[in-house]
């Protein structure tokens, strides 16, 4: 019954953390853009929280430097179950430009595992927007 | 005595990954380590192994909200290089979109700082001012961010009669909505009163640690590439050099401010005199061999590119300077003195653009070695009560 | 004055210390020293001349030497400071007691390229991450890195 609740309120109102590794910061403007007034996630019950603990979804910009790596791990440990990550930008997919660079490990599921994936450089607030709720559909 | 804060590269205030190991002692800050390299990227590196024209969309990725800086920086060295001259039109269109980018990173700055002074109704209006801007650059080249609208020789796309009255339209819209924002000081006596007296940075200091752009005109070094080193059509347009005296948070508002009008005048003055002709002339694929140094005014201050060919299609080397690292020694000396609960402002003030470098900021206590991890969004907290329970200052003038 | 005036100073004043010194193009003034002098000459063009401002310093890495240029500018004119430090032997003293805003640019100099920078007040990686192998010198002409292997999760890789 709890977890019946439980369940209800992630979908319905899910808290997201917003993690950049190593981005050049257009996705996550993109992201920020989408609580504004135009995009207004806010209305969906979505807020951005400030640290890991409180976030039900990661929501991961940018590739991965070899500096961050041990932070992504560890800040993803933090996040309790059940969590889910998303991968914004083509970045966090496989690199986009940055692929083979000697700092780089690619894209964030070399990291961690991650649940939906969401194209673009920088990928527009509208797909950030669908990429969430098309999450929140599967679960 | 004094204690070690770490504020993680993971962190909601500034939304790039970098570390701060400040020493504090009580609430006021005696000393700033800053570990950057969470967002290198390799670039001068990757850009030695990619040709002239592939690096255009490489450079570009530099930074998201300056990205159209790189890119002309770039271009605009290359094709000293390769000895092209652009046509009219073409430069007309590039340092039309430089504008318009300026006043989207201006008006994202303006918000940013609302925000951190914890006045977020301002944050929210500007963004949404800023989605006027986003709306033409996405007409006039297809993307809100990374416009990818330079080549090398030209620009890629044209502007029609109908897109140069939207434009205009745009302008109108914004320029009367940001005269609604000069105003705000005079009714927000407390806004104004957060920012001033936050990260003096006097004008000896500015010169001394090689400061840039809104950082150092705020405290009255008045120094502009565009107006110095004037590039393409920079000399056949009017405006002026904005600058301020406080040296404080303040003063930079009011920079900005300034710099938003004046971008308004330079976008109207460039729709007005834009030539007919072509926009590109064909470039070679490979330069001559040689070197050059392109400077350019990116909205955070001076962008520096040196490039050396060597005759094939490959640059043999490609450094970038981007602003926000030169302002980084200067954001030590504001830091110092100050209180820990003014971190989340100060390091907004220098619109800090760390992907050009990662923030976190630890707080390390002078005496005992200590360290605790505090986030931004603690600081801000912090801050912003401090704030109110403190008096207000009532000698903080908005100058409009 | 104009560049070309500034030329003929700048020839006047430092007299041999003038290893080569050309004008490309307009307001891009390109200044040859020996790296033994660069401390004096810096110390000469800030204060006769009002070179102030460094813009940045890059470093190229021409086979046998390293070429480490040093970017001046005033209102009037840019002023490009070179000098060739030989590979086997790469030091060079600092600029930071002329121009203290040159500390991370030197800092990156030495991560990206190993130069040793003699004087230098914080010797520590600006750049690089902490678990960097060291004496890995990225921005050499010879340093080759083999690309990490990445795992398609869920597929072939």
């Amino acid at each position: 019954m709890l977890n019946k609740l439980a369940r209800w309120s992630r979908i319905k109102s899910p808290w997201i953390l917003h993690l950049n590794s190593g981005a050049c910061n257009a996705c996550d403007i993109e992201i920020i853009a989408a609580l504004t007034p135009r995009f207004d996630v806010e209305r969906f019950g979505i807020l951005l929280k400030a640290t890991p603990r409180h976030a039900d979804v990661i929501v991961a910009s940018g590739p991965v430097t070899r500096q961050m790596r041990d932070r992504i791990i560890r800040i993803y440990e933090q996040v309790p179950d059940p969590k889910f990550v998303i991968a914004v930008g083509a970045c966090a997919m496989s690199g986009c430009v940055y692929r083979g660079a000697y700092n780089m490990l690619g894209g964030i599921d070399q990291v961690i595992p991650v649940n939906m994936y969401v194209p673009g450089c920088p990928a527009r607030p509208d797909a950030i927007i669908d990429g969430v709720v098309k999450l929140l559909g599967k679960l | 005595m004094s204690f070690q804060i770490p504020i993680g590269p993971q962190h909601p205030a500034l939304k790039e990954p970098i570390s701060l190991r400040m020493t504090v002692e009580g609430e006021v800050i005696t000393d700033v380590d800053i570990r950057l390299g969470y967002n290198h990227r390799g670039v001068e590196k990757l850009a030695e192994e990619k040709t002239w024209i592939q690096n255009i969309y490489l450079v570009e990725r530099i930074c998201g909200i300056c990205s159209h800086s790189h890119s002309t920086c770039y271009v605009q060295g290359v094709e000293n290089l390769m000895e092209l001259t652009p046509p009219k039109r073409g430069m007309y269109i590039r340092y039309l979109v430089s504008e318009l980018e300026r006043i989207h990173s201006h008006l994202l700055w303006l918000g940013v700082a609302g925000h951190e002074a914890g006045f977020d109704s301002f944050f929210m209006y500007t963004w949404r001012d800023r989605e006027v801007v986003m709306d033409l650059l996405e007409m006039i080249s297809g993307n809100r961010v990374h416009y990818a609208i330079n080549t090398i020789g030209g620009v890629r796309r044209d502007l029609d009669a109908g897109q140069i009255a939207k434009i205009r339209e745009g302008l109108v819209v914004l320029r009367k909505r940001s005269e609604y924002y000069f105003h705000i000081g005079a009714n927000e006596p407390s806004f104004v009163g957060r920012i001033a007296g936050v990260g003096i940075l006097p004008k000896e200091k500015v010169i001394a640690l090689c400061a840039v752009g809104p950082t150092a005109r705020a405290s009255g070094w008045a120094r502009d590439i565009r107006k110095e080193d004037p590039y393409a059509v920079y000399d056949e347009v009017d405006f002026e050099v904005a600058t301020a005296d406080s040296c404080d948070v303040l003063g930079r508002v009011v920079v900005r401010v300034k710099e938003l009008l004046e971008s308004y005048k330079i976008c109207e003055q460039l729709l007005d005199k834009l030539p007919p002709g072509d926009i590109a002339v064909k470039a070679p694929r490979k330069a001559k061999p040689g070197e050059v140094v392109s400077r350019y005014e990116a909205p955070r201050g001076e962008n520096i590119h040196y490039i050396k060919s060597n005759g094939t299609d490959k640059p043999e080397r490609l450094k970038v300077r981007a602003p926000t690292l030169a302002n980084y020694p200067a954001t030590v000396e504001m830091l110092r003195k100050g209180f820990i609960a003014d971190i989340p402002l100060i390091f907004a003030a220098i619109d800090p653009c760390i992907c050009c470098a990662e923030r976190s900021v630890t707080l390390v206590s002078a005496a005992s070695g200590d360290e605790s991890v505090v986030r931004m969004s603690e600081l801000r907290r912090r801050a912003i009560a401090r704030h109110h329970n403190a008096p207000p200052k009532r000698n903080a003038v908005w100058p409009f | 004055m104009t560049d070309a005036e500034l030329i003929e100073k700048l020839k006047a004043d430092l007299g041999d210390k003038v290893v080569e010194i050309a004008l490309p193009a307009r307001r891009r003034l390109f200044l040859k020293v020996a790296p033994r002098d660069l401390v004096a000459v810096t110390t000469r063009l800030r204060d006769a001349y009002g070179f102030v401002f460094l813009s940045t310093i890059s470093g190229v890495d021409n086979g046998e030497m390293f070429e480490i240029i040093y970017h001046f500018s005033t209102p009037e004119t840019d002023l490009n400071l070179r000098a060739e430090i030989p590979k086997a032997d790469p030091h060079v003293d600092s600029i930071t007691p002329v121009i203290p805003g040159a500390i991370l640019y030197e800092r990156e100099l030495q991560d990206m390229f190993g130069l040793v920078i003699d004087g230098i007040p914080d010797a520590r990686p600006l750049v690089l991450p902490d678990d960097w192998p060291a004496g890995n010198y990225p921005l050499r002409k010879d340093w080759k890195h083999a690309r990490p292997l990445e795992v398609i999760p869920g597929g072939k890789s």
